[in-house]
């Protein structure tokens, strides 16, 4: 008997069906072996796959939604899927179908549908119930936290006060020389006159 | 202040989360709040507080946990806005209220402080904001929300 786990939010459920893996020790109501799962939208076709399918999709949309709140290129290209922004509220999904007759399956969603799906997806990577190997793309911080809001702000401490100095210096000496000149012009103006 | 935007009671609401959150220390009253939310230079009550990794960490704990208990007012607001043929009612109603906040407290003579008045500028800047506060509403939403933050 097969387990079957739903993962629902708003108008998206995901749907997964499996078996324990027993020689493991697992409790029979875990699911490690997927067999089937289902993404389900309201009023959408429905999305369906083995395994090998599941994890590929949720990467898609994970790359995705981080490139389109990033202000980066909003498209994601692969063999199975591809994800592209018609504009600021709708995203183009071109499911490929793995057999050569059948033909791709085209599905539109607005920010609302695609927040609904990462977050069942969400859901399904934080589950205990079901062994997957887990998308780890947010977890990983950019190179940019090694150095931290607080260093910068030092680094920007460091930095400043000599520059501020450096360009004070540059300016005062430079009227002072502006008047030192003035000064010997008038001398020899005089000079002149007295000649 | 897109949180506030939504829900109407804004700083209690941050103040109850941050009790919830056993953040206590970080924030032991509204005051506090009030003094890390000065931080933002564009604010008409600008102070510079030099914010501490700590408060840092609990405001985003704060955010991803009101992101989580807005989720269908958020969700709703984004609908409203993929139908241009419906009258986007929602919509209309949350960029108004927006615009108020911001004419309040923010310092309307700043360059970006215009841009977010601007009707034709502010669409793509509100959509992202929160399609990204959506995405963070999961378990794993305070790691996400840091991320894209670092990355923003």
């Amino acid at each position: 008997m097969q387990n079957k786990l739903l993962f629902n939010q708003s108008s998206v459920s995901l749907e997964i069906k499996g078996l324990p893996d027993l020689s493991n020790n697992e409790n029979k109501d875990q699911i490690s072996i997927i067999s089937k799962w289902k993404l389900i939208i309201i009023d959408k076709p429905l999305i369906e796959g083995k395994i090998e399918h599941l994890e590929p999709i949720m990467e898609a949309f994970y790359i995705y939604s981080n490139l389109f709140i990033n202000n980066e290129v909003p498209l994601y290209e692969s063999k199975l899927i591809d994800i592209k922004a018609e504009d600021l509220n709708r995203h183009n999904i071109v499911l490929k179908s793995s057999k050569a007759d059948v033909d791709p399956l085209v599905i539109k969603i607005g920010n609302s549908i695609l927040s609904d799906i990462i977050n069942c997806f969400d859901q399904l990577n934080e589950s205990s119930k079901v062994r997957l190997k887990k998308s780890d793309i947010f977890i990983n911080y950019p190179k940019k936290v090694i150095f931290g809001f607080d260093k910068k702000v030092k680094f920007l401490n460091f930095i400043l006060p000599p520059l501020i100095s450096i360009c004070s210096l540059i300016l005062i000496s430079s009227t002072l020389i502006y008047f030192y000149d003035t000064v010997d012009n008038k001398e020899k103006n005089e000079l002149l006159n007295t000649n | 202040m897109i949180l506030e935007t939504i829900d109407l009671n804004g700083l209690q609401s941050l103040y109850a989360l941050s009790n919830r959150l056993n953040l206590n220390e970080v924030f032991p009253n509204k005051v506090t709040i009030w003094k890390i939310r000065n931080n933002n230079p564009s604010r008409k009550s600008y102070v510079n507080n030099k914010i501490k990794s700590e408060e840092f960490d609990a405001l985003i704990k704060i955010t991803v946990e009101m992101s989580r208990y807005l989720y269908p007012y958020i969700r709703e607001i984004l609908l409203s806005r993929e139908d241009s043929e419906k009258d986007s009612f929602v919509w209309n109603n949350f960029n108004r209220r927006f615009m108020e906040l911001i004419n309040e407290r923010f310092n309307i003579n700043c360059i970006r402080v215009k841009k977010l008045l601007n009707p034709a500028e502010n669409d793509e800047l509100l959509i992202k904001s929160l399609l990204t506060l959506s995405l963070c509403s999961s378990n794993k939403g305070y790691q996400k929300l840091k991320t894209y933050l670092f990355n923003f």
